[in-house]
């Protein structure tokens, strides 16, 4: 049989769009051979590094985009409040604990809190923990190159033998040397993804606050609005240490160094922007059939490369903190979500639709503040550096869902 | 009592199309609906009125019509028609239910949907041939017609071929039945067995080849079932649900009560073959199936390999078996209108059936997720897992039959295997993956540009659109976990069935001449 002698009879009840899934890039396509003709294309590489070089922004400055990014970085505010709290408890009082049954509580075990949790009335806690672990496996910054410092070993020695008193512990360590190091680095990574989000969560929380008062009104002031807030903290301090009875040990001493915007707030959008993990994704991959790269540096797994339509199942991690952002909606955008497609049906795609969107503002703000010289310079060498760094980000974001970018 | 069965929908056909002024479609279909709830509720009395343990006619009612002809108003009805009755009027129900779209001559559409659900009530409780054969041709006009005007775009190449397929099948059963009369001198047309001493076996196979080929072509079996999946192709979904439910059902039925009823020792002579024939039916059905894109052509296909069953069943004609086949006409009825039903929801909201197209549509969020939870319900049905219609049905047949026939039992029993295998691979394309309803697309264009992905939506299907499958999804759960309510129904009368040929033997063997056995 051919496709042609197949039933293709028109269908009211169906619209196909492509590109943006709210935006007006939407067509009505027709099925079979034509929608690849009818498809939008995607911003090239160049064009990316093009907008960049020339302070525009990535995502299109439209009224719909500001309502979405403004909201949803709201709602994930809160959320990254909550994660936040939460990643800093795990790592000061659960610390090296080998059963955390209790990690998700804050320290409250009070029977409506136990209640609340067995019936999922709570925080997906699970996701900030799958972004620690993203990571601490990528490895990238100066907190990396730390943990496999002497100093660092230095001070999980010390942490070690203090711990022996744990029998628990006292057995583990000397079976397995590596186990215990590897447990502090971990809880490292916990801390200062805690102490990160802190500082993003206030960030969005006031961005919010911004635009309701007018200090915000479009895209691009979005991201200068983070942008200037992401080079307010790039100094930050980042430390880290425990008290264990009466003693208190460093974990990350303030001598190494370590600050927000190098050592922790980029591994992270290189950790779970742009490579994530393919193993709890929307996709299945093969790694034995050569479909994940050897090289970790290769990887495009990340936000900015996700499939807001997840595939099968519930509870994979962008479904995860879709829901967490979908308990905290602000009101308007609430309502601009249920006038569109589904309405409340398939809310979490349009959250992570919209997520994706405020995430490559995100990016576009840190990569706005991080350029090696100033975009007004008039110097040759320094517009080629900028360039250079404008078109090596712009590779990599070229590859993502740049489709969300238009207006 | 049984007169009602016939008089509620044929009566309220007429209603319908004398209805005066322009009724809106809606209107129609509401009036078509409490028709068909009275019936089902009916059909109800009647189960509570019915003597399980009884395996003979009941309820009879006669009536003189046409004496010289033969031709007498003679109902009844025993554990071979009375599940039938109740799947008739459950599926019609459906059927008129789920045709929400109708808005072209929607009195004349509703009126069609009744009469084929009085003329199929006929059939299952005429106790005259030449009455069945009324109520048999009957239902074959409204069924073409319903094809033919409200089909898809090939629906007159696909109601001509169902309707010269199904005339000639009726023309090959009333042979058989004027030969019955002609060559025995009984005219009365009676549900009488046979018997060698008043036909010669030569004729007496004869006779019932014609009938066989008859019911062959309606059930439908291989070489003679090309004309079902163009018909189910191309006829709506309610009208797929009809067929697939009710109206292959007049076949294995007819099957049963007059191929074995009538001629139970040529049926015995015959019985190998019919069982090899059953299992090359199966395979045939299951391999066809594995091999179409289109999921309606595939279910269609399952059709035909899921009626070999009950030839293999009635071929053995044991007491199990023969309950089996009671079973897989119901359970087959069931399933197969649910999987119509689901297909047909798939193929309003994604415009098509392709198999190579259509993928995720079990998302959670954009697609189907209920639709494709209860196909995947469906489908395990058909594949006979345990808990649901379809084993039990599946299990009673090849238990029934293993004994006498274990070869063709055991082709059948693969054949049941490659059920699974072809429903997977429905469910494994359309349902599971990335939602998809048109062909993939290049990741970039000539020009080495990236192409935007697609961005699927697909409307919401509403609950109303939902309930039928759900109600028959239950029902199927039910008979799988509880069948000693059906199987009480139909086990007297079955187990009288498989003794007909002993019995006509003991009869042959004495100096009485035979006798209304039924």
């Amino acid at each position: 049989m051919t496709q042609q002698d197949l039933p293709t009879a028109a269908s009211p009840e169906l619209v196909q769009a492509t590109g943006s899934a709210q935006t007006a890039a939407t067509t009505t396509a027709p099925r079979g051979p034509g929608a690849a003709e009818a498809a939008a294309l995607m911003p090239t590489a160049a064009e990316l590094a093009d907008r960049l070089l020339r302070g525009q922004t990535l995502l299109a400055d439209t009224p719909d985009h500001l309502l979405e990014v403004v909201g949803v970085l709201e709602s994930y505010g809160i959320v990254l409040d909550a994660y936040s709290r939460n990643l800093i408890f795990q790592a000061e009082r659960q610390f090296l604990k080998p059963f955390p049954v209790f990690r998700f509580f804050d320290g409250d075990l009070s029977p409506a809190k136990i209640w609340r949790h067995l019936i999922h009335d709570r925080i997906n806690f699970e996701y900030a923990e799958y972004c620690q672990k993203a990571m601490l496996w990528h490895g990238t910054g100066g907190m990396d190159a730390y943990f496999d410092s002497e100093a660092f070993i230095a001070n999980c020695a010390a942490i070690i033998r203090h711990k022996r008193r744990d029998p628990l512990l006292a057995v583990l360590a000397p079976l397995f040397p590596a186990f215990l190091p590897e447990l502090i680095r971990s809880a490292a990574t916990t801390h200062a993804l805690g102490q990160f989000w802190r500082v993003m969560s206030d960030l969005f929380l006031d961005l919010a606050e911004a635009e309701r008062d007018g200090r915000v009104r479009s895209i691009p002031a979005v991201v200068e609005f983070l942008k200037q807030g992401l080079v307010a903290a790039a100094g930050l301090p980042i430390h880290y240490g425990v008290n264990l009875g009466d003693s208190h040990f460093w974990v990350l001493p303030p001598e190494a160094g370590l600050t927000f915007l190098a050592d922790v707030a980029v591994p992270y959008v290189e950790a779970v922007f742009l490579r994530g993990m393919p193993f709890l994704g929307t996709v299945s991959f093969n790694a034995q059939a050569q479909q994940i790269s050897h090289d970790q540096a290769q990887f495009a797994y990340g936000a900015l490369y996700a499939d807001p339509l997840p595939t099968m199942g519930a509870g994979i991690p962008p479904s995860l903190l879709m829901q967490d952002m979908y308990r905290n909606l602000p009101e308007p955008l609430h309502r601009w979500y249920l006038e569109r497609t589904r309405g409340e049906g398939d809310v979490r795609v349009k959250i992570c639709g919209s997520f994706q969107k405020s995430m490559f503002c995100v990016t576009n703000a840190a990569i706005a503040g991080t350029l090696p010289h100033p975009l007004a310079s008039g110097d040759p060498a320094e517009q080629a550096a900028n360039r250079a760094y404008a078109e090596a980000w712009a590779t990599r974001l070229a590859a993502g869902r740049t489709d969300c970018l238009a207006g | 009592m049984l007169s009602a069965l016939l008089l509620i929908p044929l009566l309220g056909a007429l209603g319908l199309v004398l209805w005066p002024g322009n009724p809106s479609p809606e209107a129609v279909r509401r009036a078509a609906l409490a028709l068909l709830l009275l019936q089902l509720a009916w059909s109800v009395k009647v189960l509570l009125t019915f003597q399980a343990d009884f395996g003979g006619m009941q309820l009879n009612e006669a009536l003189g019509w046409v004496g010289s002809l033969g031709l007498d108003y003679s109902l009844g009805v025993d554990g071979l028609s009375m599940p039938l009755l109740l799947v008739n009027a459950g599926l019609t129900l459906v059927s008129a239910w789920a045709s929400t779209a109708v808005v072209q001559r929607p009195r004349l559409y509703f009126a069609l949907l009744l009469v084929i659900s009085g003329a199929v009530n006929g059939a299952f409780l005429a106790q005259n041939l030449l009455l069945f054969f009324l109520f048999y041709e009957l239902e074959l006009i409204p069924l073409w017609l319903l094809i033919a005007v409200w089909g898809g775009a090939n629906r007159a190449y696909a109601a001509t071929k169902f309707l010269i397929f199904t005339a000639v099948s009726g023309i090959l059963i009333l042979g058989a039945f004027l030969g019955i009369a002609l060559v025995t001198g009984q005219a009365d047309f009676s549900l009488t067995p046979v018997l060698t001493q008043q036909l010669g076996m030569g004729t007496q196979l004869l006779l019932m080849g014609a009938l066989l080929v008859g019911f062959g072509i309606k059930i439908p079996l291989f070489p003679f079932h090309t004309w079902l999946p163009d018909a189910h192709t191309e006829a709506s979904t309610p009208v797929s649900v009809l067929l697939a439910g009710v109206l292959l059902k007049l076949g294995t039925y007819g099957l049963l009560r007059f191929c074995l009823g009538l001629f139970p020792e040529a049926w015995a002579q015959l019985a190998p073959a019919l069982a090899l024939w059953a299992a090359v039916s199966v395979l045939f059905g299951s391999l066809a199936a594995i091999a179409q894109r289109d999921m309606k052509r595939m279910v269609a296909y399952s059709s035909v390999g899921h009626m070999g069953y009950v030839l293999l069943a009635a071929a053995a004609a044991s007491p199990v078996s023969l309950l089996g086949a009671v079973f897989q006409m119901v359970s087959h009825g069931l399933i197969s209108a649910l999987l119509f039903l689901l297909v047909g929801v798939v193929y309003r909201v994604t415009g098509t059936r392709d198999l190579e197209v259509l993928r995720g549509l079990l998302n959670p969020e954009r697609g189907l997720p209920l639709t494709g939870a209860l196909m995947i319900a469906g489908v395990m049905a058909s594949a006979g897992l345990p808990g649901m219609a379809g084993f039990i049905s599946e299990f009673l047949v090849f238990r029934g039959s293993l004994t006498a026939y274990p070869l063709p039992t055991l082709l059948c029993m693969v054949g049941s295997g490659l059920t699974a295998v072809y429903f997977l691979l429905l469910v494994n394309r359309a349902f599971f993956g990335r939602l998809a309803v048109a062909p993939p697309q290049p990741e970039a264009n000539a020009a080495g540009q990236r192409l935007a992905p697609v961005d699927v939506r697909l409307a919401v299907v509403p609950w109303q659109d939902q309930l039928p499958a759900l109600a028959l999804t239950g029902l199927v759960i039910v008979i799988g976990l509880v069948p000693g309510g059906l199987a009480h129904l139909g086990e007297a009368t079955t187990t009288a069935m498989a003794q007909l040929p002993a019995l006509v033997a003991a009869m042959a063997a004495g100096p009485a001449s035979g006798g209304a056995l039924s």
